[in-house]
């Protein structure tokens, strides 16, 4: 079944909507702001547009993590050009790599500073993992079904799969459909520990020999339905597949065109090579959007993007490679119009999603 | 600084009142419903801020709702137990 | 809505403060036994003791090297996991060939709680990353996969209290669409301090053992705990020539769009998530045994909870568990899915433990005393923070 694509909102260092996403594909540029967190580089979003949208009243003791989402949400709904949609027949799921984090220490924050009987009651529902979803349901006045995911690196697939299920059961028409991640300090922290504190400002992800993540944080939105918008040229999601791989072969060349999900963490970066077709043709952008789980979102938005433009972008300069893979350097003509986005976590678990045209 | 003028400033910082300065709010305006539009949520958090600030319990929304119907009933009623 | 065809229950694995299986639990139920008190495992500085149901046993962690090491609630996820897979008579060698899925609810279970590792990281002490490759390996539904080198689709629904239905809805469309030919669903949940100290700032916890309906109830209390079941599909049954202990007949969801922590007072949400799976299941009111509701014991959720089932389910039987269970959060709708398909199975349902006093304003009682029931279908909904709701219509027969 086909789940038809017809509008984007993404949201991240980058900027915020398509037209933002787009102009660091046409340049190749990683995001220009690099936030000096304390803890090493990072690439932080920035929400203020949300006023565009949502009255400051109404975003009153909504963290920055729900702030993401319903930005993300915001824009996508208004690129696919504000449809109407009946409250009931409309679905929500979001997902999820690490849920409200920052919201997540700030309820620590307040047992720890004033005592248990002064903890935060805004805080802790705030830090609920379908938070973000309550608070756009109600700004959206939403009455249909609600699913929020967490599936660290699987977050996206898993939930897709969930997307597909209720359009193919026609619970619903419409899947308003999100996936958001936060940086904090506390992952700032772990990532020095785990990795090392190498502050280079430059991804290259696919590289053999250095880990070279930059942790991001932002969130996609998808307005994805069983029927094709007329203005929609971003495509549909034909297939999507998550699992463990296990001797036998999950991927084939024929007819499609890949965007890997490698972000630079050296460890679960060399693995895509177990999976790569020998030769298949294949992009990497996560230095434009930096490392965080929901990064198969940010890729299966890029792929929706290249559909509409009828091209490949060029991976950015810093996509190492080193002969390893078949890696775009420059700007392709798409043919065919179709896309597989991959993700790969440790234990060769793995996320597909596949978007053509039409 | 009088008790009602730090309950204003505080209630605007911890309730993240964007719209409204600690000096727009009445002494006898209502909190909740109609006057500054706070609702259940803002009522057990400001249980907490009273208890942060003032070291005053409020054992359950009975209590809550006498207290809290508007900044010279909370700064009355906080007065009150700090005496006691 | 497509009415949809049912998808088989198997096995039944269950564990919570009331008994470490579900026979265990459904003794403690029948007998009217509670067991709250106030937390073992963790103190706190409250003036008060909120009571909670502890399981007071520690699950063993899995038999995969990389499960040695995960939270707890994950190893109450596999000790359910465990007993729903002996009741199945489902061997590891069955799982490996079978295209199986994992689809758990939870809350604590995704969520980075270690106060005493935040503590560290605050006071500048840098402290190691253990708990943190702890967490990192405590997905619920990446441990039972791993557990069994599961390589279906996997899934944590952190849909807060509605968790365990969810899962269980989302894993019954899995068998459905031919996607899994079987799924592990559930849900799991630990206490902890977070939660603990989370819902008493809300004030909406009980200092005594909680009274769900009861016209003097106070609010909640936590409990902790799994459920599982195991959900096959018609093909593997037909082989294995296995009978089922029941079926998923239908499923439902809906938000009410009206406030992060209160449900909606016209109880929209739940309304809609009902019908919709009775829809689904071809079932009306006439047809329901009993409703195994979420009944938590706050004054906001019974209330509202109350008047529509009046409404929509009016002369049903109905009743919470939650004063044996304490309210396990993402494990509680699966706990519940459990204790309604064996309340089916033996023709009776437990009282309400907690409830004494009729609520006017709720019109309604639940069941205060061991009733039994003839029809073979039920129904047990939850709701939610963010105003999520869910439900369930669980059946012994197919049709």
């Amino acid at each position: 079944m086909r789940i038809h694509i017809n509008g984007i909102g993404v949201v991240g260092g980058f900027g915020s909507g398509v037209k933002a996403l787009l102009t660091c594909l046409e340049m190749g540029l990683p995001p220009l702001k690099v936030h000096d967190t304390g803890y090493g580089p990072a690439f932080l979003a920035d929400t203020s547009p949300l006023e565009a949208f949502v009255r400051k009243k109404s975003l009153r003791r909504i963290d920055h993590f729900s702030q993401m989402a319903i930005l993300g949400a915001h824009l996508a709904l208004q690129d696919g050009g504000m449809p109407s949609m009946a409250a009931k027949r409309t679905g929500l799921i979001i997902c999820s790599g690490y849920g409200a984090s920052r919201t997540t220490f700030s309820f620590l924050d307040s047992v720890i500073n004033d005592g248990d009987a002064c903890a935060s009651p805004t805080s802790f529902s705030n830090s609920v993992h379908n938070a973000a979803a309550g608070h756009l349901s109600i700004l959206l006045k939403l009455g249909g079904p609600s699913l929020t995911v967490s599936q660290f690196e699987m977050s996206v697939p898993s939930a897709l799969l969930s997307a597909r299920q209720w359009l193919q059961e026609g619970r619903v028409d419409h899947v308003l459909f999100g996936a958001v991640d936060e940086y904090c300090d506390v992952v700032g922290y772990c990532w020095r520990s785990f990795f090392g504190e190498d502050d280079h400002c430059v991804m290259s992800p696919l590289s053999q020999d250095r880990e070279s993540a930059i942790p991001g944080e932002g969130s996609v939105f998808f307005l994805l339905s069983k029927e094709k918008a007329d203005t929609s040229k971003y495509g549909s999601v034909v297939d999507v597949r998550m699992g463990r791989l296990d001797g036998a072969s999950v991927l084939s060349s024929e007819q499609t065109t890949f965007i890997l999900g490698a972000d630079g963490h050296k460890g679960c970066d060399r693995l895509y090579a177990d999976f790569m077709p020998p030769g298949a043709e294949s992009a990497c952008y996560s230095p434009l959007y930096g490392s965080l789980p929901i990064g198969p979102a940010f890729d299966m938005a890029i792929a929706a993007l290249c559909i509409r433009e009828e091209k490949m972008f060029a991976s950015p300069e810093s996509v190492a490679d080193q002969g390893k893979y078949n890696i775009i350097r420059k700007a392709l003509p798409l043919t065919p119009g179709s896309i597989t986005c991959l993700k790969v976590a440790k234990d060769y678990e793995f996320g597909i999603i596949t978007v053509t045209t039409g | 600084m009088n008790l009602n003028e730090e309950l204003k400033k505080i209630i605007v910082k911890d309730l993240f009142l964007e719209d409204i300065t600690w000096d727009q709010i009445e002494d006898d305006a209502p909190l909740f419903g109609e006057g500054l539009g706070l609702d259940s949520l803002d009522a057990v958090e400001l249980v907490v801020i009273v208890q942060k600030h003032f070291n005053v319990e409020i054992k359950d929304m009975d209590e809550g709702r006498v207290a809290f119907q508007s900044i010279n009933s909370l700064a009355s009623f906080i007065r009150e137990r700090q005496r006691s | 809505m497509n009415r949809s065809a049912p998808a088989a229950i198997t096995g039944i694995g269950c564990l919570s403060a009331a008994g470490m299986s579900l026979k265990e639990n459904m003794v403690s139920l029948f007998a009217g036994k509670r067991c709250a008190a106030p937390p073992e495992r963790f103190t706190s500085s409250h003036p008060l003791h909120y009571p909670v149901f502890e399981i007071l046993k520690d699950p063993s962690p899995g038999n995969n090297p990389e499960n040695k090491d995960i939270l707890r609630t994950c190893r109450l996820g596999l000790s359910a996991v465990n007993e729903a897979l002996l009741d199945a008579g489902l061997g590891p060698e069955d799982l490996t060939r079978l295209r199986v899925g994992v689809c758990m609810g939870t809350t604590v279970g995704s969520t980075m709680t270690d106060e005493e590792f935040y503590r560290n990281f605050r006071g500048g002490m840098r402290p190691g990353m253990t708990m943190i490759e702890r967490f990192l390996k405590s997905n619920p539904a990446s441990v039972i996969a791993r557990e069994f080198n599961l390589k279906g689709p996997c899934q944590t629904v952190v849909n807060a209290c509605s968790s365990g239905t969810d899962a269980i809805g989302i894993g019954a469309s899995w068998i459905r669409s031919g996607m899994c030919d079987m799924v592990i669903a559930g849900g799991a949940d630990e206490l902890c301090r977070v939660t603990y100290n989370g819902f008493i700032s809300l004030m909406i916890t009980d200092d005594s053992p909680c009274r769900p309906f009861d016209r003097d109830r106070k609010g909640l209390n936590l409990g902790e705990g799994a459920g599982i079941l195991i959900l096959e599909s018609d093909r593997i049954l037909r082989d294995r020539e296995k009978p089922a202990r029941a079926f998923v007949l239908g499923y439902g969801s809906a938000c009410d769009g009206y406030h992060l922590t209160a449900p909606s007072p016209e109880g929209k949400g739940l309304k809609n998530a009902l019908t919709d799976a009775l829809l689904e299941s071809g079932k009306t009111a006439g047809d329901i045994a009993f409703i195994n509701a979420h009944g938590t014991a706050t004054r906001d959720n019974d209330r509202t909870e109350a008047m529509v089932l009046a409404e929509m389910l009016p002369d049903v039987p109905f009743f919470s568990t939650k004063g044996y269970t304490g309210h396990a959060l993402g494990a509680a709708g699966a706990i519940e899915a459990a204790f309604t398909v064996a309340c089916l199975e033996s023709g009776m349902i437990p009282s309400n433990a907690g409830f004494a006093s009729l609520d006017p304003e709720l019109g309604v009682s639940p069941v205060y005393e061991n009733t039994r029931i003839s029809r073979n279908v039920a129904v047990s909904d939850s709701l939610a923070f963010g105003g999520h709701n869910a439900a369930l219509v669980l059946g012994l027969e197919r049709v």
